[in-house]
């Protein structure tokens, strides 16, 4: 069941079937279902970073107009480990009436101390714990030393270069906010909410659990999803919570965060820095790498970096890495579009770059010489795998990006150029997995109308996956995507990938394929002996089904379906389970080698103006060139790195959360201070997609942001000849850097 | 948002009537993009909210030889798109067109623009008790200030008045015309603003029961623009503006009368004197303007994280210097 070899409709452009109804937003996502007799309900939350509830007195909500139901979240003698924390939930007839019972609750806090910043918590490691168990706040997160590291990295290198590189903490920013609306059937027997998640069933499964149900009995819808990046694999407490006061009210409930909320709670990317050290040969070839970092994923646990990917990409002979965390009261960090690899991106990237700078070469250069070799092991054993194609990649992308930037005429060397507004160049390279897998039953019905009906419990984040059933079977059918239905989005379909590691596309892809092919053959059997063929004699061309048995006669696609009578043709797919890959190397290779694949790599470039009066940074162009494999949708994949180009822009330029020291609490849960680009604050995005058939189906959703933020840095260098080491990249910034700069000249 | 009365006179005389002489129960409400903001994170919490939209009279913008007048219900857009006043102020009109986006310049007006509260994210958090919403002290001044004031000396409270409307139309000479209940009054615009520092004030002279019925603006023909470092240029604040205007300065001519005022630097626009006395009867050359931008930034007083601002302040006023003399935009990118 290989991809077909000429393909109609796979690969070129196609707009997503959902575009118009979201352009003229006549698509309903769950933030806008609006169900007869539903109540509003709003969370009331800790003030403190760090506290424990003394008393809750709830009595005067209960007598507040309009409520109807309220859920005790944390008891007292709870602590509470940051400003966001859940306490009460309330249930009133509308919004409003939901936030002034909330005002009528009374709670006594025992104010506990906190840190909100990493360098706070720094300065005190044998302070008080402020974070869960007890446990001390910085924490080792590992370290690692190549063989003699001390003896031996230095030897035979140039000078090396020191830098210390930095980035925020920012929000995920979901542009519809977390949260859910609950309806229960009157028995109180089944349970559906419409989601904003990233994982219908995995969200079914989650409330089954809690509620004590089959998991049958509940069903998850997401129509429409305003975007998760990581921060919405489940039901979350606001949607358990949602579930409990609509079971309580007996009556629909609809929780979604307020903007504060979804800033303050509804996830965050770990912040990162650390000091680098780097050397190189003159020539070029970097000899080592030490970095020593931290980064904080607020109260949690959870990794910042990718620890064992640093150095990023490059193939560095002698590495030494430490790491801290830095627990701080805050809200936990979730994955983030490519967790830990944006991160690790900037603390290698702009290291390479300082390096060259230092040797007086080209960074295209310093990048070309120190690419990760193909691993000859893979080239035998898996010769469509990343590792056995990732110099070949690497080096042909950056063939293309130096021409499509024009990197010859356009680089100069470091700070060079006249003038209050200096243009300058940086490059990035990134690297991200992106396979699928396991289990995604896919169904596949035509009618004998000739309508084509195909069905998956999968999600449409506001990538375009919808249009990747469309697209695959109407290839397959010979129709057009825009004559497939497509549903999905529903739990009851079956299980599905949950959205995450830029695994949707190849995972629901090869299932699709295999049910569209299944549905053709169930159509081909139950026509053929009307048409005294066997189903061996059919086939399809564009819109008709051809008739080897009868000179090749062309059958109209409907007038075929249409001898399917009373009928339907019915065709299921899915994957393999793990357990017959592990039986049976051949299906592996040829579901994990041809069909779909997992390792893409990555260029990009930008181009930026720094105003060196005023440190304004604006990022005016950009190109990236994008593998990933086997292209389904050309202009989706292009739009995908558009998005990723403009989120890393964002990451590079304006985002960061602001905390307060005293309060602990976040100072810009908003879209006004926490700043996000708009429109004119971003570059001409150039993207040139790397077409790799022969790899298979493989996911783009996470690589396409990990290097912008590193590239728009190593532009900024480029511009002004200083490094600014800390993102986001503000004026104040800019200015201290050059001042520095002045300082030490 | 606490519930409320709502009150939608069809005259100023009506709606002042039902102000109280006392701060915070009852409000007025404009285009509501500030107003209800406040309101629905508890930090306004009227019980009585008087609509100026039934006014029909509050909007409108007259210019004849003498004088430009502009209604304090004329919407921000009205303004930004003007083609009378954009011929006579163009800095007026350009702060205008930058305000936030077209929603909030749609949506906003004359009159809340000028008496809009300070944008301070203490001040903002329903949390926070600081000076201006009755508590003991200023979060700011040892807090995250890199947005708050540099001009600071004598401060309890370290906003920055947010208006950009209103460096521009100090600089242009305008004054304002306001009902109260024992009839209108007239004053300078300069002398409008006020640094708060308790929950009794506000950042204007307003008395509780007045109301801002126009704002005039003589025609001069002087040139005047306005220069706001913006780091981003959609939905933005800008971190310092300056505003000026001055009679003469292109073509070689002496610039004389010079009014050079700053935002987002004190609590009030912030009046550069010494830049002004600096640049008065002189031509506008870069090495002028560059020193006038020096003279506007001394005296700063700057807080624990916006020492920055100092030079943006001289940045800000060269460029708009340059801008009004009609001079090559150099830092265009
Ligand atoms: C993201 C963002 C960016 C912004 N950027 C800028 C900027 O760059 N420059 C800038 O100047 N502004 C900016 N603004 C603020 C915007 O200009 C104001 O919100 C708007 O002008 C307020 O007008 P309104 O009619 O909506 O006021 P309302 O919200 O209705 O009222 C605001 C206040 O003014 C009082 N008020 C209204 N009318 C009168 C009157 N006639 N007499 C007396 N009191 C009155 C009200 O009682 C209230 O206290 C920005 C806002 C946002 C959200
Ligand atoms: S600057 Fe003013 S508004 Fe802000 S915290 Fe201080 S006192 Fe409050």
């Amino acid at each position: 069941m290989p991809w077909p070899t000429t393909r109609r409709v796979i690969g070129t452009k196609v707009q997503r079937l959902d575009g118009p109804d979201k352009a003229t937003g006549r698509a309903r996502y769950s933030f806008d279902i609006n169900l007869p007799g539903m109540l509003h309900a709003r969370i009331l939350r800790c003030p403190h970073a760090h506290a424990r509830i003394k008393n809750i007195d709830s009595g005067a909500a209960e007598k507040t107009n309009g409520f109807r139901a309220l859920h005790i979240i944390a008891n007292a003698g709870v602590q509470l480990f940051f400003a966001g924390a859940e306490i009460v939930a309330v249930a009133a007839d509308t919004e409003e009436h939901a936030d002034d019972c909330l005002h009528a609750i009374r709670i006594d806090y025992e104010v506990l101390p906190h840190f909100v910043k990493e360098a706070d918590a720094l300065r005190a490691p044998d302070g008080p714990s402020t974070v869960p168990g007890g446990t001390p706040n910085v924490r080792p997160g590992g370290d690692f030393s190549t063989a003699k590291f001390d003896d031996v990295a230095y030897e035979g290198t140039a000078p090396r270069v020191e830098g210390t590189y930095g980035v925020a903490i920012i929000s995920h920013q979901c542009l519809e906010s977390h949260g859910l609306v609950a309806q229960w059937d009157n028995d109180l027997a089944n349970l559906t909410v419409y989601a904003s998640t990233q994982a219908v069933p995995l969200t079914a499964q989650a409330l089954a659990q809690n509620f004590k149900l089959p998991v049958t009995r509940v069903k998850c819808i997401t129509n429409y999803m305003g975007g998760g990046f990581g921060s919405k694999f489940g039901p979350d407490i606001q949607g358990i919570v949602a579930a409990e006061l609509a079971r309580k009210a007996r009556a629909p409930v609809k929780l979604m965060l307020d903007r504060a909320e979804e800033v303050a709670v509804g996830g965050q990317r770990p912040s990162a820095a650390g000091t680098v050290r780097i050397a190189g040969t003159k020539e070029g070839d970097i000899r080592a790498y030490e970095v020593d970092c931290y980064g904080s994923p607020g109260v949690g646990g959870g990794a910042t970096v990718n620890l064992g990917f640093l150095p990023y990409v490059y193939s560095v002979p002698n590495i030494k890495r430490r790491h801290r965390f830095v627990r701080l009261n805050l809200q936990t960090g979730r994955a983030m579009r490519a967790p830990g690899h944006p991160q690790n991106c900037l603390l290698t990237d702009q290291a390479v770059d300082d390096l060259a700078a230092s040797l007086g070469l080209n960074p295209i250069i310093l990048r070309t010489r120190n690419l990760p070799q193909n691993d000859q092991n893979a080239v035998q054993n898996d010769p469509t795998s990343f590792p056995a194609l990732r110099h070949t990649i690497y080096t042909r992308q950056l063939e293309i990006i130096r021409k499509l930037c024009s990197w010859d005429d356009r680089w100069h060397p470091p700070g060079r150029g006249d003038g209050v507004i200096k243009t300058g160049l940086g490059m990035a390279l990134h690297t991200w997995g992106g396979g699928g897998g396991p289990p995604n039953p896919t169904r596949v019905t035509v009618s004998s109308d000739g309508s084509v009906l195909v069905q998956s419990s999968t999600q449409d984040l506001g990538t375009a996956c919808r249009t990747v059933p469309a697209i695959i079977t109407a290839d397959i059918l010979g129709l057009r995507p825009q004559d497939i239905t497509v549903q999905i989005g529903d739990s009851t379909f079956g299980p599905s990938t949950p959205s995450g590691g830029s695994t949707t596309c190849p995972g629901i892809s090869p299932a699709i394929l295999k049910a569209a092919e299944a549905a053709r053959d169930a159509l081909f059997a139950a026509i053929a002996p009307g048409l005294n063929a066997q189903a061996a004699d059919l086939s399809i061309d564009t819109g008709h089904v051809i008739n080897r048995a009868n000179n090749n006669a062309r059958i109209p696609w409907r007038n075929a379906c249409g001898r399917l009578g009373m009928n339907t043709a019915i065709g299921n797919g899915d994957w393999p389970t793990n357990a017959q890959f592990q039986q049976n190397p051949d299906l592996r290779r040829e579901w994990r080698g041809r069909l779909t694949n997992n390792g893409v790599g990555g260029v990009q470039v930008a181009e930026v103006k720094v105003d060196t009066e005023t440190g304004v940074v604006r990022c005016t162009r950009f190109w990236a060139v994008q593998d990933c494999g086997l292209i389904i949708n050309k202009l989706a994949c292009e739009s995908q790195v558009a998005g990723g180009v403009i989120m890393g822009v964002n990451y590079a330029l304006f985002e960061e959360c602001i905390y307060d020291r005293v309060t602990g609490r976040m100072l810009n849960p908003d879209m006004e201070f926490y700043k996000l680009g708009g429109i004119r604050d971003m570059p001409d995005i150039m993207v040139h997609m790397m077409d790799m058939p022969e790899r298979g189906v493989i996911g783009i959703g996470e690589p396409p942001t990990i290097s912008t933020a590193a590239a728009v840095g190593n532009a900024v260098f480029n511009a002004i000849g200083v490094r600014v080491p800390q993102a986001p990249f503000t004026p104040e910034r800019v200015l201290a850097a050059l001042a520095n700069g002045r300082k030490r000249n | 948002m606490k519930n409320f009365t709502y009150f939608r006179p069809t005259t100023a005389e009506q709606a002042v009537a039902l102000l109280e002489n006392r701060w915070g129960n009852t409000e007025l409400l404009a285009g509501g993009t500030d107003l209800h903001d406040l309101q629905k994170e508890y930090v306004a919490q009227p019980s009585r909210v008087v609509s100026v939209t039934g006014i029909g009279a509050l909007a409108g913008i007259r210019v004849d030889e003498k004088q430009a007048t502009i209604g304090a219900g004329t919407k921000l857009a009205a303004i930004a798109e003007h083609a009378d006043l954009r011929r006579h102020f163009p800095s007026l009109c350009e702060a205008a067109s930058d305000i936030g986006g077209p929603q909030i310049r749609n949506m906003g007006t004359l009159g809340g623009n000028l008496c809009q509260r300070n944008r301070c994210w203490y001040f903002r958090d329903e949390h926070t008790p600081c000076l201006l919403k009755g508590g003991q002290r200023c979060y700011a001044l040892d807090g995250e200030n890199k947005y708050h004031a540099i001009f600071t000396q004598g401060r309890q409270c370290v906003i920055v008045n947010p208006s950009t409307l209103a460096p521009a139309l100090i600089a242009l000479g305008a004054g304002v015309n306001i009902l109260g209940p024992k009839g209108r009054r007239s004053t300078d615009l300069a002398k409008f603003f006020f640094s708060p520092a308790n929950a009794n004030d506000r950042e204007h002279t307003l008395a509780a029961n007045e109301m801002v019925l126009e704002v005039t603006i003589p025609v001069r023909n002087w040139a005047n623009a306005s220069y706001e470092v913006r780091q981003k240029l959609s939905y933005d604040w800008p971190l310092v503006q300056a505003a000026v205007a001055f009679q003469g300065g292109r073509n070689g001519a002496k610039a004389t009368g010079v009014r050079i005022v700053l935002g987002h630097v004190a609590p009030t626009p912030h009046i550069a004197e010494a830049a002004m006395k600096a640049l008065e009867g002189r031509d506008i050359t870069d090495a002028n303007a560059t020193a006038a931008g020096r003279a506007a930034a001394e005296g700063a007083k700057p807080l624990s994280q916006n020492a920055y601002k100092i030079r943006l302040v001289e940045v800000a006023v060269k460029r708009a210097l340059l801008m009004a003399a009609g001079m090559k935009r150099y830092w265009e990118m």
